[in-house]
């Protein structure tokens, strides 16, 4: 039964694959499709057109994976619709913890290079424009606005690091990814603005695309939590992430955009670990006693005639998603029996 | 393909009817309470939407609309078209100093008479905008003495330049020249001040180097024009 593939590990040997594979080609470009003075490409050189043949095939590979990802919905809830929020609960799951608050600590170890060059541009320009010679440029002005967003980015990634090892009472999936995707419009901003005079789009193109890739990724991680759950495109962001970050990597940028790339590949990666987990067999919610009451998949509501008198509605109940909790051990065996396999459903 | 958030599903009666709010009562609602005593509260106090209401829904859709134009804007930007701002007077008086130029990048091959956007890096890091004189095999000659430029053997009509062309101050540079396959070569139009490919530092200018062609002037708008 497709629901009992591995799936979490099809998208990590796949995405890492794929990374490799694509880092490989961008070292073989660097060396042998651009001339030594000037840095201008070679026209039809073999590793330029394979570089694109990766990305292409990356792209192409994740998107099909993604499309064939089973997906059970998660729970129907009174107040909060469909909880896919939960997918990226991981109760006691430390790897996912770990990937987090390492892309967090890189995001945070970024913050003093990205803000110290921004300082030091600031100042040049500042003498510049004392003197009268100032002809246009980098200010550092977007490295400042962008360490501080990565400052934000920390605190984002840190959050939901913890708020899916230890989700609460309610809990709050990923709407904090909504502080990186900021954060990443700031990089964005940069970037553009560091590349804009650079007639060699090889030498910037990754690089754009990691950040757009990850800024999607970080969007549709916070739209699981808010508004608009779209489980196989984040899947498929992420995957990309993970290969145009790494291609960026082996591009040699400066330390700061490093760290940052290197913080939006960590989180990508926990994504890939933990949601194909979530999305094959959703985290239950409630008491023990209220789990077997509690189905999966609400029936539809009943419609009501609207010439039937109304009358006084009982108090309702309890609603189950405000009580719910669960011990580690309940969230293992829940990832593992396969449970819901009837809602095996692509949706 | 993926399945969009759905909001709460009403689960009573009156939710089922569609009652999103108090709003959507209408008037056969309240004859339906004729039944009830006046003292009776409503039986069930409508609850508008979560997703009506949701702060951290107006919040997300701001976020996704953010990011989304700005992930298209750059990639328009980087591959279809990008405004340069004009530094210096090399190419008065076509252009001013600050001038905010459209330049289409896609796919473009230089052509003799185009004013283009390039990067020479053995110069400098920053951005040229120079008009292109002639092309690979194309022969250049300039005449300092008449102040003509001529293009295989055939003088330029050139009424756009800004001044009658004097020596620069670092003599006549590459005046002779037969343009190599894959070259351009280009000047400004304010020949008296304007480092181009006659400044032996800049010379023929690889075609890779070139971003794209200056297709109007944005800004300011009184200097709004197709070039």
């Amino acid at each position: 039964m497709r629901g009992k593939k591995p799936y979490q590990i099809l998208w990590l040997v796949c995405t890492l694959a794929l990374a490799g594979i694509a880092t490989g080609v961008r070292l073989w470009q660097e060396s042998t499709a651009f001339e030594g003075d000037g840095g201008l490409p070679i026209r039809g050189a073999a590793a330029s057109v394979a570089m694109v043949c990766v990305l292409v095939m990356a792209a192409a590979v994740l998107c099909i994976l993604a499309a064939r990802q089973p997906v059970v919905r998660p729970p129907r809830t009174q107040i909060r619709g469909r909880r896919w929020d939960m997918s990226f609960f991981a109760t006691g799951d430390l790897v996912f913890l770990a990937l987090m608050w390492f892309g967090a600590f890189s995001a945070l170890a970024a913050v003093p290079m990205l803000f110290g060059r921004g300082r030091a541009l600031w100042k040049a320009y500042q003498v510049a424009v004392s003197m009268k010679t100032w002809q246009g440029g980098d200010n550092g002005v977007l490295s400042m606005v962008t360490a501080v967003l990565a400052l934000l980015a920390f605190f984002g990634l840190l959050q939901i690091g913890r708020d899916g090892y230890h989700p609460g009472r309610r809990g709050r999936g990923g709407f904090w990814a909504a502080l990186p995707a900021c954060a990443g419009c700031g990089w964005l901003l940069e970037t553009y603005r560091n590349c804009a005079a650079d007639p060699v789009l090889w030498d910037y193109v990754p690089l754009l695309l990691a950040v757009i890739a990850g800024m999607l990724m970080y969007t549709d991680w916070a739209g699981m939590s808010c508004a608009a759950a779209r489980p196989r495109r984040t899947l498929w962001m992420a995957g990309m992430t993970v290969v145009c970050s790494w291609v960026a990597l082996a591009s040699g940028p400066d330390n700061g955009t490093a760290m940052l790339l290197i913080a939006q590949s960590a989180a990508a990666l926990a994504a890939l670990w933990r949601l194909p987990i979530n999305l094959q067999n959703p985290p239950r919610v409630g008491w023990k006693g209220n789990l077997d009451a509690c189905s999966i998949q609400d029936p539809e509501p009943q419609s009501v005639p609207r010439d039937q008198p109304l009358t006084p509605q009982p108090e309702p109940q309890p609603r189950v998603e405000e009580d719910w909790t669960w011990t580690r051990e309940e969230s293992q065996a829940m990832n593992c029996t396969g449970e819901n396999k009837e809602e095996d459903t692509h949706v | 393909m993926d399945e969009l958030w759905q909001d709460s599903q009403p689960t009573t009666p009156a939710e089922s009817e569609g009652t999103d709010g108090v709003e959507n009562w209408t008037l056969s609602d309240l004859s339906d309470l004729s039944d009830l005593t006046e003292a009776t509260p409503p039986p069930h106090t409508p609850v508008r939407s979560k997703k009506d209401t949701s702060l951290g829904y107006e919040l997300y859709l701001n976020v996704r609309t953010l990011v989304f134009v700005l992930a298209a804007l750059i990639l328009i930007f980087t591959f279809v078209v990008r405004i340069i701002v004009v530094s210096g007077r090399s190419m008065e008086n076509t252009l001013q100093n600050g001038d905010s130029m459209l330049v289409w990048c896609l796919g473009y091959e230089p052509k003799q008479g185009d004013i283009v956007v390039l990067t020479q890096r053995s110069y400098q890091e920053d951005s040229l905008v120079k008009r292109v004189i002639a092309t690979e095999g194309q022969r250049v000659d300039i005449d300092y003495d008449t102040g003509t430029v001529y293009v295989d053997g055939a003088p330029l009509e050139e009424d756009y330049i800004k001044e009658a062309m004097q020596v620069p101050n670092y003599g006549e540079g590459v005046n002779h020249v037969t343009v190599p396959e894959g070259c351009i070569f280009v000047m400004g139009d304010n020949r008296n001040d304007s480092a181009d490919s006659r400044y032996p530092s800049i010379g023929i200018i690889d075609t890779r180097s070139v971003i794209g062609r200056a297709v109007m002037v944005l800004f300011p708008f009184q200097d709004f024009t197709l070039l």
